[in-house]
């Protein structure tokens, strides 16, 4: 079955009654949407391809609680199942990393000194680098705040977005994103002073 | 907004610019989850645990609903302890 020929509520269909064929269709269908969310919220020891399997694992053992419902759309369904597949994941790995200031490479301890000292300049256009240091410090942050922050101000979400996703109340979301900034603030300045 | 969160915000806005990477499935990848599909889930050690207790607890308070029934019309027969006897284990009670 090729993407033109994709039909969601066939394919839902097909996979209910246990056609292989519809469930590839879905596996292949759904493949960007699922890894997009497992790579932005991996473990540090965990495999992509690991977590994203458990993500598609799960959906097929919970087809049938999925219901058609006016405002629901199945991507919806699948996104929050995968962001809460990766947050029990986040939440199983009990260890997280330890980062010295000397680990950084000099772009990293760059954004990193942009962050903490007044007056320092933003260093060059460097995506992956600025990307690298954010996810060292959400590395180091709690399974949700640090899932909090990764939704706002990576994936751009709304509050009421995040809700829906994670299924936390508007006001828990508010008070998780709060308290994480502060940690990370926190956590930056330690990252600093560690030789 | 104080001076680190605005320039977390110019990080992040950096760090959005990177390219998501290759987003197509590797090959093999829906054989191998509807491989991994098919096979029966064994339950956990977590899950036969948690149906081994479940069990246990309402076999135990079955017992004990049965013992108490079968006790119930001799619990006011009985004689309570001698006094020497209920100081005595009071005693011992209280030094330990």
């Amino acid at each position: 079955m090729t993407t033109k020929e994709y039909d969601l509520a066939q394919c839902l269909e097909g996979a209910r009654r246990g056609e292989p064929e519809a469930a590839r269709a879905l596996v292949e269908q759904l493949y960007p949407l699922v890894i997009r969310i497992v790579r932005s919220h991996l473990p540090v020891r965990a495999a992509e391809e690991d977590l994203a399997q458990e993500v598609f694992l799960k959906l097929f053992s919970r087809l049938d609680q999925y219901q058609a419902r006016a405002g629901i759309p199945f991507e919806h369904w699948v996104s929050r199942l995968a962001v809460r597949t990766c947050l029990d994941a986040l939440r199983a790995e009990r260890r997280r990393p330890e980062v010295r200031c000397s680990d950084l490479s000099d772009e990293q301890s760059a954004w990193l000194e942009f962050l903490l000292l007044d007056g320092a300049a933003a260093p060059a256009a460097d995506s992956t680098s600025a990307r690298e240091v954010i996810e060292l410090l959400l590395s180091q942050l709690p399974p949700a705040a640090g899932l909090v922050i990764r939704l706002l101000d990576l994936e751009e979400k709304s509050v009421k977005e995040i809700s829906q996703l994670t299924g936390w109340g508007q006001s828990l979301v508010k008070v998780r994103a709060f308290r994480a900034r502060r940690q990370l603030r926190k956590l930056a300045k330690t990252l600093k002073s560690s030789v | 907004m104080n001076n680190f969160d605005s320039k977390w915000q110019t990080c992040a806005a950096q760090a959005r610019q990177q390219p998501p990477g290759d987003l197509r499935a590797p090959a093999g990848f829906a054989s191998r989850v509807l491989a991994r599909a098919s096979v029966p889930e064994t339950p956990g050690l977590a899950e036969v645990w948690q149906a081994l207790v479940a069990r246990l607890l309402a076999g135990s308070v079955a017992l004990l609903l049965l013992c108490t029934a079968l006790e119930w019309p001799h619990l006011r027969e009985r004689p309570t302890l001698q006094t020497g006897v209920e100081n005595t284990v009071a005693q011992l009670l209280w030094s330990l």
